[in-house]
């Protein structure tokens, strides 16, 4: 029983980061029809500014940690949603719908914002002090408090995102471009505007996620890329700029992950999820929640 | 005219007579190539081995220069980025050898990266120096690669033999490293020499370097319940977090790192499940058992790096060092000739004298003959609890004297 309850534990803890971070992908994907390389980069920014911004805040402001962490998070979220307001300015916006261009324009973004990090912060891996060491007790696995209140938080703001898309005018506008924006725009929506909000929601979701991991893993420019891949499995299997199959991809993936690097090794399961991808997008293009057009 | 024109002869005959002797003693730069992880996992390590040889080259600057056949040359380095990996490795290989015209190398880390640069240096004729502990590496086929500290087979036979005095209850032993040539290379010896003393190795699992998250590779552990963890050759930070993963889980048992490298990052990664952990390739340069040379680099390490030198760091010191000796005695800039220099010559290293050895293992000596240490984590701090010193070297200093 404690090896199950462990293995639960661990597919809920990856699974909250994974849903967090594909969630932005997929939005951008619903509003924009664009593909965002980048947004790995934006991830690994947020976290590596909390990674520098804690150690210094509690150092200068004689802070207790949770409060530099807070104070970092905010710090680092607005940072972060400049800088995608900026790539969405002078970039994006001149590539909506435009699947050819959004792909080579993201790579280049990609490539520019990890050169810039790298300068910025240097490509030593960096560690955020624990803010809670304590450890609990679920069935006989275990997990820090830390990482359960990651998870609490991740889920706290996927159900706030999805509570926004389903139930506010802002939402339903979002969902109606993404269902069809010439529609959408002929109801007098601005789809620029929708589409800039989109993108701004969905940079902020890779914030978030990059502020939450910050503490429990070492921190690098690079993080960003292992989290890429997993976000376009999880995107593919759930369906692309669909809301619930990427929360359900989250899972089933983190669960693959879990599975598979305990009854086989990382690499295989790896592999295994290439293979599941392609199995089903020969069988179900779509995804598994996805619309066929 | 006549008299212009002997001015003008006079004034050129002046300033080449001024210049003569400057252009007689100009010093020549001889430049130094280094294929280091300076980003992600491992950069710990790079960047401290950069910095390691930059000061060796001031030093022998400072110094006068390396000299060689009526020939005054002073030192470059040139350090490029191999992200621990083969691919990056291939890239940093072709602009040393194709772009900078590079002959000597004295640090590589990563065996996928030393193959790369194998793989041209030995059809060029260029000399290596690399911490690698991929055996496939040396050998009398490859007679150009030196490495610059020690390795599994000397490293890991006094590590594993100290810990099972010490836990002589110690039955199972369970293995993690990186999924790549070094992993793989460094699993097949820990295994060897871990079965040697009688250890029943239960699991030995890889993860890839890009790898964040280790909870199901900790849950695996815990599962097969080992008395000994050895994250073999994971760098420290990974270490690290694998070690934070197990103690969550709730494993307590001996942790080792048989390529430890550097304490202080993985305390730094760890926190308090760092303690009590075994290393290999770990010294306390700051101890009264370091020499002067490693106690004032120690200090200046920590002011630039930011931690303590550790032996992979100072291994760069150490192959420069190397080769301004063997490059002095071949009294030649042929890395032929340097290189069988190198297999004879006692140079000063940051441990004292040292020499290259090993030829009984390896079958030519290629392997750098240094004091092995056993350390562990006490309190956050690096203790070391054995240092021996190799017979061969110990039997090379005698004949010098």
């Amino acid at each position: 029983m404690a090896l199950y309850a462990q293995l639960f534990l661990n597919t809920v803890q990856i699974g909250s980061v994974y849903m967090l971070f594909s969630l932005g992908l997929t939005i951008i994907f619903g509003v924009m029809r664009v593909v965002n390389f980048a947004h790995g980069e934006l991830f690994a920014a947020a976290a590596l500014l909390v990674a520098a911004l804690v150690p210094a805040a509690t150092a200068h402001l004689g802070v207790p940690i949770v409060i530099s962490y807070a104070l970092s998070i905010v710090a680092a979220m607005v940072a972060v949603s400049l800088l995608g307001a900026v790539l969405y300015q002078f970039g994006f916006r001149l590539y909506l719908r435009d699947m050819t261009g959004s792909f080579i324009l993201s790579l280049g973004f990609l490539l520019l914002l990890q050169g810039v990090l790298v300068e910025i912060f240097t490509g030593v891996p960096r560690v955020v002090p624990p803010i809670s060491e304590e450890t609990m007790v679920f069935l006989g696995g275990r997990v820090t408090v830390q990482r359960l209140v990651t998870c609490a938080a991740a889920l706290v703001l996927a159900t706030s995102v999805i509570g926004l898309i389903k139930y506010t005018n802002l939402g339903m506008a979002l969902r109606a471009v993404s269902e069809d924006y010439e529609a959408a725009m002929l109801q007098g929506i601005k789809y620029g505007r929708i589409a800039f909000v989109g993108f701004l929601v969905g940079v902020n979701l890779a914030a978030a996620a990059g502020c939450l991991i910050a503490p429990l893993f070492t921190v690098t420019p690079f993080m960003g890329a292992d989290y890429l891949v997993r976000a376009f499995i999880i995107v593919i299997i759930g369906g692309l700029g669909s809301i619930s199959g990427t929360v359900l991809a989250s899972f089933v993936v983190a669960l693959l992950d879990t599975l598979g690097g305990f009854y086989f090794d990382p690499t295989t399961t790896t592999i295994a999820m290439f293979a599941l991808v392609m199995l089903l997008l020969v069988l179900r293009p779509q995804g598994l929640m996805g619309r066929s057009d | 005219m006549k008299w212009q024109n002997s001015a003008l002869a006079a004034v050129l005959l002046a300033v080449g007579l001024a210049a003569a002797p400057q252009i007689g003693i100009a010093a020549e730069t001889l430049k130094l190539g280094l294929s280091l992880p300076l980003s992600g996992n491992g950069s710990t390590w790079g960047l401290g081995m950069k910095w390691a040889a930059e000061a060796a080259a001031k030093q022998i600057n400072s110094g006068g220069g390396i000299k060689a056949d009526g020939k005054i040359y002073t030192l470059e380095v040139l350090a490029y980025d191999n992200k621990y990996n083969t691919a990056d490795g291939t890239k940093v290989a072709q602009t040393l050898f194709s772009r900078d015209n590079v002959d000597f190398v004295v640090g590589v880390m990563g065996t996928g990266p030393t193959q790369a640069l194998q793989a041209i240096a030995e059809r060029r004729d260029k000399l290596i120096f690399t911490t690698a502990w991929g055996r496939n590496v040396k050998g009398p086929e490859h007679p150009l690669t030196f490495t610059q500290a020690h390795t599994s087979s000397e490293s890991m036979p006094e590590l594993f033999g100290y810990i099972k005095k010490e836990h002589p209850n110690a039955k199972t032993v369970a293995l993690i490293n990186p999924n790549d040539a070094t992993g793989k290379a460094v699993e097949a010896d820990a295994r060897a020499f871990w079965s040697k003393i009688g250890m029943n190795v239960v699991m030995s699992d890889f993860f890839e370097r890009d790898t964040t998250a280790f909870q199901s590779v900790a849950t695996k552990i815990v599962q097969a319940k080992p008395d000994i963890v050895d994250a073999s050759s994971g760098p420290p930070d990974i270490a690290g977090q694998i070690f934070k993963e197990l103690r969550t889980q709730g494993w307590k048992g001996i942790q080792v790192i048989a390529a430890g490298g550097s304490a202080a990052t993985l305390t730094k990664t760890a926190g308090e499940a760092a303690d009590g952990t075994y290393m290999g390739l770990v010294v306390d340069f700051a101890s009264p058992a370091a020499t002067e040379t490693q106690r004032r680099l120690n200090g200046e390490a920590e002011k630039v790096l930011g931690e303590p030198l550790n032996p992979v760091h100072v291994s760069t010191w150490d192959a420069t060092m190397a080769l301004k000796a063997g490059i002095e005695k071949a009294n030649s800039l042929d890395p032929k000739k340097v290189a069988d220099a190198l297999r004879t010559v006692v140079f000063e290293s940051s441990y004292g004298p040292a020499a290259f050895g090993g030829a009984e293992t390896y079958g030519i000596a290629e392997q750098i003959l240094v004091p092995v240490t056993v350390a562990a984590v006490r309190n956050g701090k690096i203790v070391e609890l054995a240092r021996v010193k190799p017979k061969e070297l110990e039997e090379r200093l005698k004949v010098k004297q």
